[in-house]
């Protein structure tokens, strides 16, 4: 095996070593010590990521993409199942974001966590999710893919219920299962029929074979394209199966800052790009993903101005900032959409930690219209939060700026109708500065709350009855929930220490990629797209020039409007609210999206389920099949078992039978 | 050469090839000496010891022939693939069953050189069995391997269930030997040869295949070894012995011995008779059928951890007989795959049987596991991964198995067979969950204080004594280290050949080879 292969299974496996060792071990561990053991293994596998990079780009760029086969699962007719990896660019550049930006979050979450009941627990999970993406971003074949694709489902199931005994988060749980496995459908589905076609699960060999098997546009493919989409668009909170992301932040909110910000909902955007071989065969496919990504971009961010949870703004916020992700890869813009993939996990990682850090300090509470003032009781925290902010509204030069423009040059670039794309795509910019900046400035500008007063006095408050901030339900902390405890980052040192790391790449991640100057993403992705048509485009000088100017004074302006309305003049929030009274309502409730899919879906469904089971279930299914079937095996049951009496006789009787019957049959067919 | 025609050369004999089987019958005898030894150490603790050591000897023998295919004895037996790879999974079985035994009570009423004895002469039958080649080298496998497992069945002699077993497994395998030497001579008397390879040129080079008395020979054989298999109707026997043996000798049996005469199956139907597989091949697949049927169904009401395995076990069999009925290479490989995954299985069962007999006053009832899932995690974990496998859920060897019986069975067209092993499969969950539903689900009883005053009552309407199985020793679980062990490791092996089964594969895929099958 090479030191290539051997880096890419270390990197894999660490954090399953370290899910068995902390569930295993976990409670006999003095303090904090499951946190330790989980962040370490966690830091080892970033170590071996850096390492897989390092090696890759030792070697020359037609051998940089490497398929580890471990073995063979079932080698036999007509299937090729085998445990393998494809390393290349693009699964060492996921690896390297997912690994990293777990390692800060697992750091932050020894000390957020500390006194919750499901402390080990917690980190149990958390290494099995981080396990399950590197498997699926680093999957060699559809077969990997699935699984991973699975497990990442599971383990996002099992941390958004972590509180189980919260009712909000397990039926929050439920949501995001079932509409992730709605997606894990699609994606099988999808991948059934590209494999009927090309006749092996091996990515690489697929693709090849697709080149040759599909002519452009194929009628198959595309359906297989647009079913591989379905499952990107439930993983990624894509419109209309978004509507599990904003519940999810019923999970511990470091659970929010990975998976649901950094890493697993950005796992549709690894698939486009990943398939891209197959989508730029499929180009309605393409076309799809592309305008249900600015659909979402548009979408989310109008709800992100009007929703009062904090929590759940910079949800809807990484649903747009993914939305601009989908477009750009489904456009063709493959390094720009993984740049911003990048960027955004930095910036929007360290969002959530500030979020998580002030929800401690509200003792719990999650809404904006309670939040104020913090400014100075929090200094660190407002940091990062500006820092986070000025990433996520493209403000120049923190790296969101860079990312994001890139992917509206490029988009730009293509012409034709995808103007209106680029159009929509400054326009979600804009919103992008307001509902951002509304966030930062309600939270920490005006009167500082009582808590805010309590914790300048150098006093952490904590609630005195613990309650869900959803409900208002009394809960108890000793089945596992939140402890009495709360911890923030002013006072935690590898709260501290996390934050400021995300908080410096948020700034400086933007200098690995400005258009005509620096090319570190695009010459690094190279191997991987090199076979695409979309990858190499040389972009006018007037297009950037006009572009990063607008796209810095549209980040700005947005900034400006939210500053405007929230702290020179609130009196205007409540104009404009009035004025536009069913606009806001539509924005509140989130564009009935919920109310639609219950209406269209959940209500037929349930009414059939209901129907089917007064008559068809009664009747058919429990009085003939269940009925009928389990009484014949009951009755063969008992047959055989009155038949077997313990006396030899009838055992001689039966024999004799059986060989009679045996004798017969042979002398019958002679 | 003028030498030769007047005195009776003795075959040449290739001792290398015969290592594995020279050293298990001589660890027989060195383990029968030893057990007459004053000493209660040497006794109890050197023979065991011996025991493993001479199987494991005899399993890097196996090994180390890895790869060689020749004729022993004049042709009598064949060394090849087939032979070592069952010969070392009989060994294994050997080594767990010693382990089962180690503080067993069967071993000391035996005064265990005896016991161990007779266990290692079986698996020395069991050796020539699989390595036959010839119909009358068969049946003196089948005999060594029988008659020791009339005596290891009545090894709790004041037991009279033990007895019981014993006496009607003597019974009804002796119906079952004279059945198959009638039909072997059948046989004889159709192609004039005992020869394999005779049998299957002359049936390859005449109308013999339609011969009648060729045909009722074989319908004799298929019923003589459908005993030894426990396949239906012929299984009658298997859940009265399985209950009343000692429990590690009921684990032995349910593993050494169906490998063994499915070993010898194969090489039977698929070596001599394959040119009549048009005729048995169908009578098999009816057979397997009605095997999974009855085994599954008749499992569903038991409440004895031992019966419930013994009907399992049949339907297990009902389903290696679907790779057998193909005849073909992939057939051949799914069966030896599946022996092997059954044999780990089911052994990780019995030792948490074996272990919960001696912790509980219940005997093997099923609600001897009520609870383990929080006293014993080890021990539930076991039982739970080998029912899961048994069921065949993904991730565990169970399911690889069954995905290539099934596959065999398709691709061998036999589709209808296959669709019976997925709903066999379907059924078998009601009663592998149910054993799984007691470990994880009910409350735990309270140990040692819960004393069966009456007879568990058994659902066959049959007498049972007291505390079936050894569990007159009932203690607490001080010194179950070897129990643990052996459920831990083939829990363990059963998941990892379910993830990982390609090194298993390769070594099947040789001795799929050896048989020369398409």
């Amino acid at each position: 095996m090479t030191s290539l292969k051997l880096f890419a299974w270390l990197t894999l496996l660490l954090p399953l070593a370290g899910c068995i060792a902390v569930a295993l071990v976990g409670r006999r561990l003095p303090g904090r010590g499951a946190g330790y053991l989980a962040t370490g293994a966690l830091a080892g596998s970033f170590a071996a990521a850096i390492a897989t990079l390092v090696t890759l780009t030792g070697r020359e760029a037609d051998e940089q993409q490497v398929v580890a086969v471990a073995w063979d699962y079932a080698n036999t007719v007509g299937i090729d199942a085998q445990l393998s990896l494809l390393v290349d660019p693009l699964s060492v550049f996921m690896i390297l974001v997912v690994s990293g930006v777990s390692t800060l979050i697992h750091l932050y979450s020894i000390s957020y966590m500390a006194s919750d009941q499901g402390y080990v627990r917690f980190f149990a999970y958390l290494n099995f999710f981080v396990f399950s993406m590197l498997l699926l971003v680093l999957a060699g074949n559809f077969l990997v893919l699935i699984i991973g694709w699975a497990f990442v489902g599971a383990a996002s199931y099992l941390l958004i219920s972590f509180w189980y005994r919260r009712t909000t988060a397990t039926s929050a749980g439920i949501k995001a299962f079932v509409i992730n496995v709605l997606g894990d459908v699609g994606l099988v589905l999808g991948t059934f029929f590209i494999f009927k076609h090309v006749g092996t699960l091996d990515f690489l060999q697929s693709f090849e074979n697709a080149r040759e098997t599909f002519e452009p546009g194929d009628g198959d493919l595309t359906a297989g394209c647009i079913l591989l989409l379905v499952g990107a668009f439930a993983k990624s909170a894509q419109v209309p199966l978004h509507t599990w992301l904003p519940d999810a932040m019923e999970g511990p909110t470091p659970v929010s800052s990975l998976i649901h910000a950094a890493t697993m909902v950005t796992a549709g955007v690894y698939l486009i790009a990943r398939m891209h071989p197959l989508f730029e065969l499929a180009p309605t496919a393409a076309d799809v993903g592309a305008i249900v990504g600015c659909l979402t971009l548009l979408i989310a961010a109008t709800i992100a101005i009007a929703v009062t949870d904090l929590k759940r703004v910079i949800a809807y916020s990484t649903m747009s900032q993914i939305g601009y992700m989908v477009m750009a890869v489904s456009a063709g813009a493959y390094a720009a959409g993984l740049f911003h993939l990048m960027t955004h996990a930095f910036f929007k990682a360290l969002l959530f930690m500030a979020a998580g850090s002030v929800i401690a300090a509200m003792a719990g509470q999650q809404n904006l219209d309670k939040m104020g003032g913090f400014r100075k009781a929090m200094p660190f925290t407002f940091g990062c939060m500006v820092i986070g902010g000025l990433a996520l509204s493209g403000v120049p030069p923190f790296s969101g700026f860079f990312s994001k423009d890139e992917i509206l040059l490029l988009i730009g670039d293509r012409g034709g109708w995808y103007w209106i794309l680029y159009v929509a795509g400054y326009a979600g910019a804009f919103m992008t500065g307001i509902y951002t900046f509304r966030m930062i400035f309600r939270t920490f500008f005006g009167e500082p709350v009582p808590e805010a007063r309590e914790l300048e006095e150098g006093h952490l408050h904590h609630a005195e009855v613990h309650t869900n901030p959803a409900t208002g339900e009394v809960e108890d902390t000793e089945v596992g929930f939140p402890g009495a405890e709360h911890h923030i980052a002013e006072r935690e040192p590898t709260m501290k220490i996390a934050m400021g790391a995300l908080a410096l790449l948020a700034i400086v991640g933007g200098v690995l990629q400005i258009p005509k100057v620096v090319h570190v993403i695009d010459d690094f992705l190279d191997p991987t797209f090199a076979g695409s048509a979309l990858y190499h485009r040389e972009l006018g000088d007037g297009l950037i020039a006009f572009g990063l100017v607008l796209g810095a004074i549209v980040g700005v302006a947005g900034i400006a409007v939210a500053y405007l309305i929230w702290v020179k003049n609130p009196q205007i929030a409540v104009t404009v609210r009035e004025r536009l009274a069913p606009l806001h309502t539509l924005f509140v409730n989130k564009w009935y999206f919920d109310e639609l899919i219950d209406a269209l879906v959940v209500r037929p469904v349930r009414w059939f389920g209901a129907w089917s089971h007064q008559t068809f279930e009664r009747i058919f299914v429990n009085g003939l099949l269940v009925g009928g079937t389990s009484g014949v095996v009951r009755a063969g049951s008992s047959a055989v078992r009155a038949a077997q009496t313990g006396f030899l006789r009838y055992y001689a009787l039966l024999i004799v039978v059986g060989i009679v019957a045996l004798a017969f049959y042979f002398l019958m067919s002679a | 050469m003028i030498a030769t025609a007047e005195t009776i050369e003795a075959p040449h004999v290739d001792w290398a090839g015969l290592s594995p089987l020279i050293a298990v019958f001589l660890g027989a005898i060195v383990v029968l000496l030893l057990g007459l030894s004053r000493s209660r150490s040497a006794r109890e603790t050197a023979v065991p010891l011996l025991s493993i050591a001479t199987l494991a000897i005899a399993i890097g023998l196996s090994v180390g022939r890895w790869g060689e295919r020749t004729d022993l004895i004049a042709g009598a037996l064949r060394l090849d693939e087939l032979t070592l790879i069952l010969t070392i999974l009989f060994c294994v079985a050997g080594i767990a069953t010693v382990l089962l035994s180690w503080r067993h009570v069967a071993p000391r009423e035996l005064a265990h050189g005896e016991y161990y004895a007779l266990l290692l002469s079986s698996i020395a039958g069991m050796i020539v069995l699989v390595a036959a080649q010839n119909l009358v080298a068969v049946f003196v496998g089948l005999e060594l391997l029988s008659i020791p497992l009339y005596v290891l069945c009545a090894a709790e002699m004041r037991r009279a269930s033990s007895l019981e077993s014993g006496l009607k497994y003597l019974v009804i395998g002796s119906v079952g030997s004279a059945t198959v030497l009638y039909g072997l001579a059948f046989i004889y008397g159709a192609t004039g040869s005992t020869d394999f390879g005779r049998i299957a040129e002359v049936l390859a080079g005449g109308d013999v295949a339609s011969d009648v008395l060729l045909l009722t020979g074989v319908a004799l054989t298929i019923a003589g070894m459908a005993f030894k298999a426990s396949v239906a109707p012929f299984h009658q026997w298997t859940p009265d012995v399985y209950e009343g043996a000692p429990t590690p000798i009921t684990a032995f049996m349910a593993v050494a011995t169906k490998a063994a005469a499915f070993g010898v199956v194969l090489r039977l139907f698929d070596v001599a008779l394959i040119d009549a597989a048009l005729d048995w091949g169908p009578a098999l697949a009816v057979l397997a059928a009605i095997t999974i049927v009855v085994g599954n169904v008749g499992a569903l009401g038991q409440s004895s951890l031992k019966r419930l395995l013994a009907y399992s076990s049949v339907a297990q069999a009902g389903y290696m007989l679907a790779g057998v009925v193909v005849a073909t290479r992939l057939g051949l490989q799914a069966t030896i795959f599946y022996i092997a995954v059954y044999l780990v299985m089911n052994l990780a069962a019995f030792a948490v049987i074996v272990a919960r007999e001696r912790e509980t006053p219940l005997g093997d009832d099923i609600s001897s596991l009520n609870g383990i899932g929080a006293t014993r995690p080890a021990l539930a974990w076991s039982m739970t991964i080998s029912m899961l496998a048994l069921a065949g859920f993904p991730a565990t060897a169970g399911f690889i198995g069954k995905f290539y019986l099934i596959e065999a069975a398709v691709a061998g067209a036999y589709t209808w067979l296959a669709v019976f092993i997925v709903v066999g499969s379907m059924i078998s969950l009601a009663y592998y969950l149910k054993v799984i539903a007691a470990i994880w689900m009910q409350p735990a009883e309270d140990d040692g204080t819960v004393v069966a005053t009456e007879p568990v009552p058994l659902a066959d309407g049959g007498e049972t004594p007291l505390l079936a199985g050894g569990a007159e020793e009932a203690t607490s679980a001080r010194g179950q280290g070897e129990l643990v062990g052996v459920a831990v490791v083939f829990a363990a092996l059963t998941v990892i050949l379910g993830i990982v089964p390609s090194p298993l594969l390769d070594v099947v895929r040789d001795a799929g080879a050896a048989l020369g099958l398409l």
